[in-house]
């Protein structure tokens, strides 16, 4: 299951990161690491891209690279709320 | 003991950076550019205990990779420059990935301060932190701050000097883990059998760099005495890690290193539970609604608009009288002759035109600073990016198109948003696309010439084909020389947060002096050299042909110095290449003076045509002199006002595209703009002829 697979408000835990080279190292940089967790908050008005967050702050990504975010859903599961 | 610090301020983008930097310095500073790119280099002074403290304020960064230009300069600046001290400004309320970057700072062998900043906002949030536990897990000193008014700046200064004055600094990175680490080891046993590399470079920040596959440090091992027995051990290690682990060595670092800061956070950090939804986030509810979003976006927009465009014709209005009134103070005082017309047509008038942009630039970067310290430009960037990554645009080049619409300098200076240089290029090359103001006057004499009742909707086309123009370029750069991967939007959205006027009037002023300076330095040589091509070599008049021609000698004189110039010279001289695409000398002559401002076509036509078209009601004469003129028909006009669209903008912008990208790319698109305009021009002239225009 990829980032893409969620629906708005899910809770996800990163499992890989799988886009090679400098794309997939920046989004490790910026947080999305195994084990992180994170939200998908929403997406722009055409469906891309997507508002996440993760680390606690906001990170907007786009659906090409949140095809590449291998996730699992968090037990909890709550709309909105942080 | 030394007396001088030197001091690297450093840290994410919108942790406070800038404002700890102008708390600290004050008004001694100055801005440059990093030797050959377009980050901007900020330095400034100040004393402190008896110590002269020199402090760089490097670009806000997230990793010390080389993904952007931002994180090269500021690794570079630290290995080359050595400072004493990094001063790592952290935004307390997200310590995790702050810390990421610190550590980095720490494995450079630098001797690191972190200042917890915005720990304003980090309390109202329920964020305890022990700074106390966490210098003493991360082995670097921890200063609180609050940026905007100066808490903690001297504390954190003390810990500075204190590090300095210490003889003997331990040095201290983070462990990788024991897998990690014989892999490293290894590698720093291979590059330290060099010493003079071992003395330049700090081995082990170089071994785990290996390990994340960085580009540029690969390259350094090219210095290295026994590279290729480096490059064999760090091949044979790679090899190892990514089977072990089953994936990319790079990912593996990151993931250790942020597991350690998990280790260190969870630990002197205490998170109070949120269950409330923060401002950010009902703010955002707001303005990244999937329905109120764009109209808001796009009122935003039309308001910026309209409040630069609006405040700043008056004060435009009083600078170029103030220099008319030079002008005239100038012919009063300075004889007839060529003196007179140097300092008055070429001299006044360039700098006169170098200084009236002003006010368009002080408001418009005013009301961009507001939106960028609000938090709400990365918020429009993620509105617009779907729609311009379509055209192979980024989310940030909206605004820099936008500003197209009313002068390209300021649109052209605010591509430096953009980090990606390829992502830059391309949208300072499509920003001139977007009519400037100055272009609508010539479009509007045209069209009222010869498109009466419908001028409205003849120009309204120009504009349209202006912005498809902009997109497809784009495009086709975007899959031809500028290919490449598309830069991927990895964007932080950073908490709105209430600009300060203070903060805002800092960047207003840096903004206009850095155009003041460059333009300056190319736009008052440029428009003595288009004064000097229109008024050379003078005419030679008869006195008797003068006397009579009694009325209008002025402009007589005018005309016939104008066509007698190089200027004029060179228009006949492109003759040939100007009648396929529907134009005589006179139209070559007005549209060469277009290079130095677009208004000038007008009043050079004006000029030609032998009527005063600096006076309004004059103008009625201008359009029936056009009319008459057998050569012109609405099918020239129309292939006139396209040509003016899409040929090189004017000095001015052509001096700010020249600082954002550099001399080659401002030759290339000159190039590119040229032969666009003729191009298209020709295509349009021609079928209209064929279609019988
Ligand atoms: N509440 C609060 N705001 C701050 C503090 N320091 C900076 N700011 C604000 O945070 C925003 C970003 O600051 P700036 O210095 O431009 O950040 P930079 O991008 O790191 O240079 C500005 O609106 C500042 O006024 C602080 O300690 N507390």
């Amino acid at each position: 299951m990829t980032i893409l697979d969620l629906q708005q408000g899910d809770r996800f835990k990163v499992k890989a990161v799988r886009i090679p080279r400098e794309v997939g190292k920046r989004l490790a940089d910026m947080g999305f690491v195994k084990g992180a967790e994170g939200r998908v908050v929403r997406s722009a008005l055409l469906g891309d891209p997507l508002q996440i967050k993760i680390c606690r702050y906001d990170v907007s990504i786009r659906r090409a690279e949140a095809a590449g975010v291998e996730v699992e859903l968090s037990a909890v599961k709550r709309e909105g709320v942080v | 003991m030394k007396k001088m610090i030197t001091i690297a301020l450093a840290g994410n983008p919108n942790t406070g950076k800038t404002t700890i930097f102008n708390s600290m310095t004050g008004s001694h500073q100055k801005v440059g550019n990093y030797a050959g790119v377009t980050v901007e280099k900020r330095e400034g002074r100040c004393r402190y205990r008896g110590y002269d403290l020199h402090i760089y304020d490097l670009p806000g960064i997230y990793s010390l990779t080389a993904y952007s230009m931002d994180e090269v300069v500021a690794r570079d600046f630290i290995i080359e420059e050595k400072p004493d001290v990094v001063i790592d400004v952290i935004d307390a309320t997200n310590i995790a990935r702050n810390l990421y970057l610190c550590l980095q700072f720490q494995e450079l062998n630098v001797p690191v301060v972190a200042a917890l900043n915005l720990n304003d906002e980090a309390l109202a949030q329920g964020i305890d932190i022990d700074e106390k536990m966490l210098a003493e897990i991360i082995k670097i000193p921890v200063v609180k701050t609050v940026g905007i008014n100066g808490k903690g700046i001297s504390g954190l200064l003390d810990q500075v000097i204190d590090l300095v004055q210490k003889k003997e600094r331990a040095t201290y990175t983070i462990s990788y883990g024991d897998e990690l680490e014989e892999d490293v080891q290894a590698i720093i046993t291979e590059l330290v059998k060099d010493k003079d590399f071992a003395l330049r470079y700090p081995l082990r920040w170089c071994a785990i760099r290996l390990i994340e596959k960085d580009a540029r440090v690969r390259e350094l091992i090219g210095e290295h005495a026994s590279r290729d027995s480096v490059v064999r051990v760090v091949e044979a290690r790679l090899t190892r890690i990514e089977e072990h682990f089953g994936r990319e060595a790079s990912l593996v670092v990151a993931e250790q290193r942020y597991g350690y800061i998990h280790g260190a956070v969870s630990e002197a950090v205490l998170h109070a539970p949120v269950n409330k939804e923060t401002f950010t986030e009902v703010l955002d509810k707001v303005l990244l609604d999937r329905t109120v979003g764009l109209p808001v976006f796009i009122f935003i927009l039309w308001a910026v608009f309209q409040m630069t465009f609006q405040l700043s014709v008056y004060p435009m209005l009083w600078i170029e009288a103030f220099f008319g009134w030079i002008g005239s103070l100038s012919i009063a005082f300075i004889p007839e002759g060529m003196l007179r017309s140097l300092v008055v047509d070429g001299v006044i008038a360039g700098v006169g035109g170098v200084l009236s942009f002003i006010p368009l630039i002080v408001f418009l970067f005013m009301f961009i600073s507001i939106l960028e310290d609000t938090g709400y430009m990365a918020r429009a960037a993620f509105i617009m990016d779907k729609f311009l990554h379509i055209f192979g645009l980024h989310g940030q080049s909206f605004l820099p198109m936008i500003l197209g619409f009313g002068c390209s300098v300021p649109a052209v200076m605010a591509a430096r948003t953009l980090k990606n240089t390829r992502d830059r290029i391309i949208t300072v090359m499509v920003t001139p696309f977007m009519s400037c103001g100055a272009k609508l006057p010539v479009y509007m004499l045209l069209a009222g010439a010869f498109f009466v009742g419908n001028s409205g909707n003849v120009v309204l086309s120009i504009y349209v084909i202006g912005v498809f123009l902009a997109l497809l370029s784009s495009l086709f750069f975007r899959k031809t020389i500028l290919r490449g991967d598309s830069t991927p939007f990895v964007m932080e959205l950073p908490p709105y947060r209430m600009p300060t006027l203070k903060g805002i009037l800092w960047h207003v002023r840096e903004k206009t002096f850095r155009y003041l300076k460059k333009a300056g330095l190319v736009l008052l040589p440029a428009s003595i050299l288009i004064w000097a091509v229109t008024t050379f070599p003078r005419p030679v008049l008869d006195k008797a042909e003068v006397i009579q021609i009694e009325e209008n000698v002025q402009v007589v004189k005018k005309q016939e110095a104008l066509s007698q110039s190089y200027a004029g010279q060179l228009g006949r001289m492109m003759e040939p290449v100007l009648l396929p695409i529907g134009f005589d000398w006179k139209i070559g002559i007005a549209a060469i003076t277009g290079f130095a401002a677009k208004e000038m076509v007008v009043s050079t036509l004006g000029v030609l045509y032998s009527v005063d078209a600096d006076e309004d009601e004059k103008n009625d004469t201008l359009r029936d002199a056009l009319r008459r003129d057998p050569h012109f028909s609405p099918l020239v006009a129309y292939v006139l006002m396209l040509f003016m669209l899409i040929v090189v903008p004017c000095f001015a912008s052509m001096a700010a595209i020249y600082a954002e990208i550099g001399g080659r790319w401002l030759c290339f698109s000159v190039v590119f703009w040229l032969v666009l305009a003729w191009g298209v021009c020709f295509v349009v002239y021609q079928a209209g002829r064929i279609f019988g225009l």
